[in-house]
């Protein structure tokens, strides 16, 4: 007899055992979880081009980003992908471009890249989406080796390159970055993840490894640099505003970053991952006395910046969440092979313990390299899960390891009824037992059935578009923040729901993953629980204002305004 | 090679019948393996006679034939108090520290007996090995070349004396003699030292088929199962290596590499409490060892034991100011004593000495 996963689930509940998604396959013939949707089912026929050479520079393993974003406001989320382009190392033979693929709301996409204007004319990175001008159409900021690009949405399904005249040319190699509200004025900031100083005229090279090639320089080598902080002035421009800072002081080489409140203070703080030196946690401590914002890095004594053992990282993707729906933000930061990734549980005080053990999380990871990744609630059941997207920086790396491998698999874990992640990955589908040279991931609900699905970002490869049946027969409400007096995005908005007699808290963190940019709606998934009773939308400053809404309808999403509470 | 120290010649001036044949009776009782009953009568021989080196060293070498280490230590150092130039007796002394992993203790009296009787070449070979265990490769050099000069055949020269060279990175002149041992016909040991050069020059997808070659040939061999396991360890993964460690430990209870990586491992996995009693075994082995006192510490550290870690660090980082994983952890351990003012000096020398090191690597430089 075959039974479905859904009738398993229902059988399971009806005898009162939870369903123990660790032994599943081996019993029931299950459904996959996500849907690997080809190129030639969605019209994603875009590719991105890594420029491999011969020579092994460094930028050409490190890319690319993804997003999703409703560039055209017509409620379907569209996307964006990066790629790379012309550069002091490389002169593409043919036009490279990136892509924005506007959502047709049938599961298929049409490139409207040109007449949007998002092309690109620099080596890509990394891109970050947000409402930096409270207009209510989504911006695009591009990260690259050499300049990056902000371009701001003329509401009209194009884009203008504002770089300049925002004053957000950043120099250097950039990677991750993201939007947030550091100082609660109502407007969206930039933080912008920088990596390793790699100019020169002349490329170091590392010289020949074991099979006798040129390869990728581990990034040790470089001098590290120091990121960059943008804040938003109001009109239309923005000053760097990191000197004499803790983010001036700390060099590092950073490529995952993601904005939370870790101490719960209502100011949002940054994690940021590093590459082979100490991650970074900059503590948003308000104004300071001689006029600049105070920043504290505190990553080595909140048990963050190193591994147990003291030693740094090789820090990539990165992301916060409130895993046990304590209150608290919880982190999490990928590194390479061998290093294991960490689940970092808040102690509540801004120290941090790894509780990757616990998890199935550092056995998973062990010969991985984690880049975009993403904690969100893959199945609506209200609990939080985790996918991770892998691949080894190195090309080569088959020709002299026994084990670690360039292309890698893609993990799901799901959070249990004891709050552990478990490795989920056997029963997730087709698509998690390929091998990808993944980068950049992003979540956002494509076909708006309420379940997140997932875009990854492969290096040198088409893109993954994953679409998520996992979801199927649970409710859940869907919640498009507006602010008023707040950022219009609702950024470091917390969200408390009550729905089958269990409340549940998330706070709208933003950036996360690596070089990529999620869908900015909230999916609060609850289960088989028929309605949320209550709805609690807690508005960042300036306005602090609490929304508590009730009646509110399922399955569908709403778009909730500051201080109106539901516009449709 | 105990065997070779059992029996001291008995010159004990007998004044009494029933003490000689006592001591006679527990002779023989040891000649034929009663080793309860021979050390039964040499206690009650000793308890009216405490003055008998000779007998106290028959003593000893009873308890060591028992496993009672620690009990044959404690006499075999009496009776070098009574007798500082007794022969035998300080070789019998440092074998006894060998066997229970304490080879700092052990070395010291070896060097010792090497210095008194440097053509003693069973003591020369065991320094050698104490040496090695110990990571003082050219200790090792030093005390062999010439023995290797005098008896150039002699395989277990050749061994030790070709590993120690190929593990002090003269890999040319190691070959040399890796090359010897294979004129011989393949065996454990030329697999084991082709091992341990590629392990050296860090091809370890390399050197895994030669130690695991080496593991077949001769399981006995003492390292084999470390060297085979630190291969695996980084080409597979912890619990193929910890199986190797294991079976070194059951070979060698004492092996200094196998304890402190199945510690290592543990405390990783977030095992303290089965971590400890291999860490602490390794320290036996190597007294003081930083490397050891540190996985100690950060165990310390992260059971919340904060002050005991301090006091640790605060000793390793004096010892060694470089160590940056120990400046963290001592980091971290202040501030955790909300001492942030230490934390924070702390946190400066980690910055120092990254950027110390961040300032040496070619790329930098190249810029």
């Amino acid at each position: 007899m075959k039974i479905s996963r859904r009738e398993w689930l229902r059988l399971a509940a009806a005898f009162g055992a939870a369903p123990l998604w660790g032994q599943q396959a081996g019993n029931v013939e299950s459904a996959p979880l996500f849907i690997e949707i080809p190129a030639s089912q969605s019209g994603i026929s875009w590719v991105h081009d890594n420029a491999m050479s011969a020579e092994h520079y460094l930028p050409e393993t490190l890319g690319p980003g993804c997003a999703f974003l409703d560039f055209d406001n017509d409620g379907w989320m569209d996307i964006f992908l990066v790629n790379s382009g012309p550069s002091d190392f490389w002169k593409p033979a043919k036009p490279v471009r990136n892509a924005l693929y506007k959502n047709n709301r049938d599961g298929t996409f049409t490139d409207v890249t040109e007449k949007a204007g998002v092309s690109g004319a620099a080596f890509g990175m990394g891109v970050a989406v947000g409402d930096y001008d409270n207009d209510g159409w989504p911006d695009i900021f591009v990260t690259a080796y050499g300049r990056g690009t902000l371009y701001r949405n003329n509401h009209d399904g194009t884009f203008t390159d504002v770089t300049e005249k925002a004053g957000v040319a950043t120099p250097g190699w950039t990677t991750s970055s993201v939007w947030f509200d550091y100082d609660n004025d109502g407007r969206l900031d930039l933080f912008v993840c920088s990596f390793v100083d790699y100019s020169g005229e002349h490329k170091f090279e590392c010289g020949d490894n074991k099979i006798g090639k040129k390869y990728y320089c581990i990034p040790r080598v470089f001098r590290p640099t120091a990121s960059f902080l943008y804040h938003n002035n109001g009109d239309g421009t923005f000053t760097e505003v990191s000197k004499g800072t803790d983010i001036a002081k700390a060099l590092g080489k950073g490529l995952g970053v993601v904005a939370t409140d870790i101490n719960n203070d209502g100011r949002m703080d940054l994690f940021v991952a590093n590459d082979t030196v100490q991650n970074f946690l900059f503590v948003n401590r308000g104004p300071g006395t001689n006029g600049r914002w105070k920043w504290e890095e505190i990553a080595l004594q909140a048990g963050v910046g190193f591994s147990e053992s003291g030693q740094a990282r090789s820090g990539m993707g990165v992301d916060a969440t409130d895993l046990k729906s304590s209150g608290w933000q919880d982190l999490f930061v990928a590194n390479v092979d061998h290093e294991m990734f960490s689940v970092y549980q808040n102690n509540q005080d801004e120290t941090f313990r790894d509780v990757a053990q616990a998890n199935d999380v550092a056995q998973a990871t062990r010969l991985l390299s984690g880049w975009g990744l993403k904690y969100f609630d893959y199945d609506n059941d209200g609990a939080v899960d985790l996918i991770l997207a892998n691949g080894h920086p190195d090309d080569m790396i088959d020709g002299y390891s026994m084990q670690v491998k360039y292309k890698e698999p893609l993990l799901l874990f799901h959070q249990g009824d004891n709050h552990r992640l478990h490795n989920v990955s056997g029963q997730a589908g087709p698509a998690f037992q390929k091998f990808f040279p993944a980068r950049g991931l992003a979540v956002g609900d494509f076909d708006n059935d309420g379940a997140m699905d997932v875009l990854i970002g492969n290096n040198g490869g088409s893109p993954l578009l994953l679409k998520n049946e996992a979801a199927q027969g649970k409710n859940w409400l869907g919640l498009k923040l507006e602010g008023v007096q707040s950022n219009r995005d609702g950024v470091g908005a917390k969200i408390i729901w009550t729905a089958g007699g269990r409340n549940r808290q998330r706070l709208k963190n933003n950036g996360g993953s690596y070089l990529s940019s999620h869908d900015p709606r909230e999916v609060l998934g609850i289960g088989s629980a028929p309605k949320i009773d209550e709805l609690e939308i807690h508005w960042p400053a300036p306005s602090k204002r609490v929304d508590k809404i009730t009646n509110l309808p399922i399955n569908r999403y709403v778009h909730v305004v500051e201080g109106k509470g539901i516009l449709s | 090679m105990w065997r070779a120290f059992f029996l001291l010649v008995l010159t004990l001036d007998a004044t009494a019948q029933s003490p000689q044949e006592l001591v006679n009776d527990a002779i023989a009782k040891q000649r034929a393996g009663d080793l309860e009953g021979a050390v039964k009568e040499y206690r009650e021989f000793l308890k009216e006679h405490p003055e008998a080196t000779p007998i106290r060293s028959n003593f000893g070498a009873a308890l060591a034939g028992l496993g009672q280490f620690q009990e044959a230590i404690t006499e075999y150092k009496i009776a070098l108090k009574q007798s500082p130039s007794a022969p035998g007796l300080r070789l019998n002394l440092a074998l006894a520290y060998y066997k229970t992993g304490r080879i700092g203790d052990a070395t010291d009296e070896l060097v010792k007996v090497h210095k008194e009787s440097p053509s003693n070449s069973q003591a020369t070979l065991l320094l050698a090995d104490c040496y090695l265990r110990m990571g003082q490769n050219k200790d090792v050099i030093r005390v062999l070349r010439p023995e290797h000069q005098k008896h150039p055949d002699d395989m277990a020269i050749v061994y030790l004396l070709g590993t120690a060279l190929i593990r002090d990175h003269q890999v040319s002149e190691g070959q040399v003699l890796v090359d010897q041992i294979l004129r011989n016909g393949e065996s454990a040991e030329a697999h084991l030292m082709l091992g341990t050069s590629k392990m050296e020059a860090a091809d370890f997808a390399g050197a895994r088929p030669e130690l695991a070659k080496a593991v077949a040939l001769n399981p006995n061999l003492p390292g084999v199962h470390v060297l085979y396991g630190q291969a695996l360890q980084v080409t597979s993964g912890p619990e193929e290596a910890t199986k190797e460690f294991k079976s070194e430990l059951a070979i060698d209870p004492y092996n200094y590499v196998a304890n402190l990586q199945i510690g290592a491992t543990l405390r990783q996995e977030q095992k303290f409490d089965e971590a400890k009693p291999y860490l602490e075994r390794a320290l036996e082995t190597r007294p003081g060892d930083l490397a050891v006192r540190y996985q100690l510490a950060a165990i310390a550290l992260s059971e919340g034991k904060a002050d005991e870690a301090r006091r640790e660090l605060e000793s390793i980082v004096k010892e060694s100011p470089g160590f940056a994983e120990a400046h963290v952890s001592l980091s971290i351990a202040y501030f955790r004593l909300k001492r942030p003012v230490d934390g924070n000096r702390e946190k400066s020398i980690v910055e120092r000495l990254t950027a110390e090191a961040q300032a040496k690597q070619p790329g930098v430089k190249a810029q």
